[in-house]
């Protein structure tokens, strides 16, 4: 019975310790992507220290940071030739990593209508679109003093108008 | 002063002023809790993005449910990173407390992040109930948000409209010009095929302010009258490469024309 008593007071505090755990819904910055084994690449390394990956595209050296600029992109886009069957109209954005070697990784969906609500425009052209954001490889890392290589979050808004990608932002 | 760092100065004095307002003065906040909430506010303000920030900004709505700043300043990071879902979903809390204040700024963000035209226009439109004779600028204060309009209804296929609507911004009295009016003008009017009326307004653009885009639809003009064209393409080469070119450190400025373009004339 002792036994019993001692189990019943021990999880009771347990649990105590774990509701007075204050966790914050919010991440240590707005945007922030952890690995998930489920969906990232094992082999995707973010840079060492992994603090040095904490820039947002529009911090350290201006611009856009890809070889060819943005306009290689909608060229290699345009190649491919992916669009939808289905006269859909929204946004599909690609959020990722760029790690300190210009390599992308743990990328991220977020699909909306033309009324930013989240919706699944087209699986397939969702599929396509993620996979043709995957397969960019002109990507180049940020500098600090102009030696040290800097990994930073990127992101990539597909607009599509009438199951056509109409922009490529931003 | 030469012209050019007239304009320069006055854009740095425009980015000074914008990274500024984001702070209010919270002596001027009615109601103990607000000002409390306002003061959160600042704090939270100068931390952006950052988990502390959102929280604080958490706090203030809390405190005061309609201090709008509160609001449209938790909506910001999400409006960088991408994740315009939960962007949209703050900034019209804002909007729907204080549209005098916020219909500018979220009809332009419409444009600069997202392209939609058409919600740029109907929230510019109802923004100019309240502010019938000026818009006032976009939040980076390179365009008066009544060119912003323009080019949206001429990214929308009506440049004869977007024409009108920048001529008459250009001769209203007292109109202070942002970066790249003449540009702007100057390729509507290109894109209806007036190359006078475009050349005029790269010309003016050149003597305002000068940039690698403009010197190639100069030289895309004279092209096309059969011209001597390759100096120009040079120029604008060069200028480009000097990194005088359309800047927006979030997003890419609307009719930006890029170097391979320039290569390709």
């Amino acid at each position: 019975m002792k036994v019993i008593y001692f189990l019943m007071f021990f999880s009771f505090v347990l649990m105590s310790c774990q509701t007075e755990k204050n966790v914050s819904k919010y991440p240590s910055t707005v945007g922030d992507i952890e690995f998930d084994p489920k969906l990232d690449d094992a082999d995707f390394k973010k840079c060492i220290p992994e603090k040095l990956v904490t820039l947002q595209y529009y911090q350290g050296n201006p611009g856009f940071n890809y070889r060819g600029e943005k306009l290689a992109i909608e060229e290699k886009l345009k190649k491919e030739n992916i669009f939808s069957k289905k006269n859909i109209t929204g946004y599909f954005t690609v959020r990722f990593i760029v790690n300190c070697d210009g390599k992308a990784g743990l990328f991220r969906g977020q699909h909306m209508d033309s009324d930013f609500k989240e919706k699944v425009l087209d699986q397939d052209l969702e599929n396509k679109l993620l996979l043709f954001t995957k397969s960019l490889d002109g990507w180049v890392p940020k500098e600090m003093k102009g030696r040290v290589k800097i990994g930073y979050y990127q992101y990539l808004t597909y607009k599509i108008k009438n199951g056509k990608v109409s922009e490529v932002l931003p | 002063m030469e012209k050019f760092q007239r304009y320069y100065l006055s854009f740095l004095l425009l980015i000074v002023y914008t990274n500024t307002i984001a702070q209010v003065n919270c002596n001027a906040i009615e109601g103990e809790d607000c000002k409390k909430a306002c003061e959160l506010y600042n704090w939270a303000s100068d931390r952006q993005g950052s988990r502390e920030s959102q929280e604080a900004f958490d706090k203030a709505i809390g405190l005061c449910p309609t201090f709008s700043n509160a609001y449209m300043e938790k909506a910001v990071p999400y409006l960088k990173n991408g994740d315009f879902i939960t962007w949209k979903l703050l900034i019209d809390k804002a909007v729907a407390l204080d549209p005098k204040m916020h219909l500018g700024y979220r009809g332009w963000c419409r444009f600069q992040f997202l392209r939609d035209y058409t919600g740029t226009i109907h929230d510019l439109e109802e923004f100019k109930k309240y502010y019938p004779e000026d818009l006032g600028r976009s939040l980076n204060g390179d365009y008066n948000l009544e060119i912003i309009r323009a080019l949206s209804y001429s990214a929308l296929g009506e440049k004869d409209k977007a024409v009108h609507l920048i001529e008459n911004l250009l001769a209203s009295k007292n109109y202070f010009k942002g970066l790249f009016d003449h540009y702007q003008l100057g390729v509507t009017y290109f894109e209806l095929g007036r190359y006078d009326k475009a050349l005029e307004n790269f010309e003016k653009q050149s003597k305002e302010f000068d940039f690698a885009e403009n010197i190639y639809f100069k030289s895309k003009v004279s092209k096309i009258r059969n011209k001597d064209y390759l100096d120009l393409k040079r120029l604008a080469l060069r200028t480009y490469d000097e990194g005088k070119i359309m800047k927006d450190v979030y997003t890419h400025h609307f009719n930006k024309v890029y170097r391979k373009q320039i290569e390709e004339l």
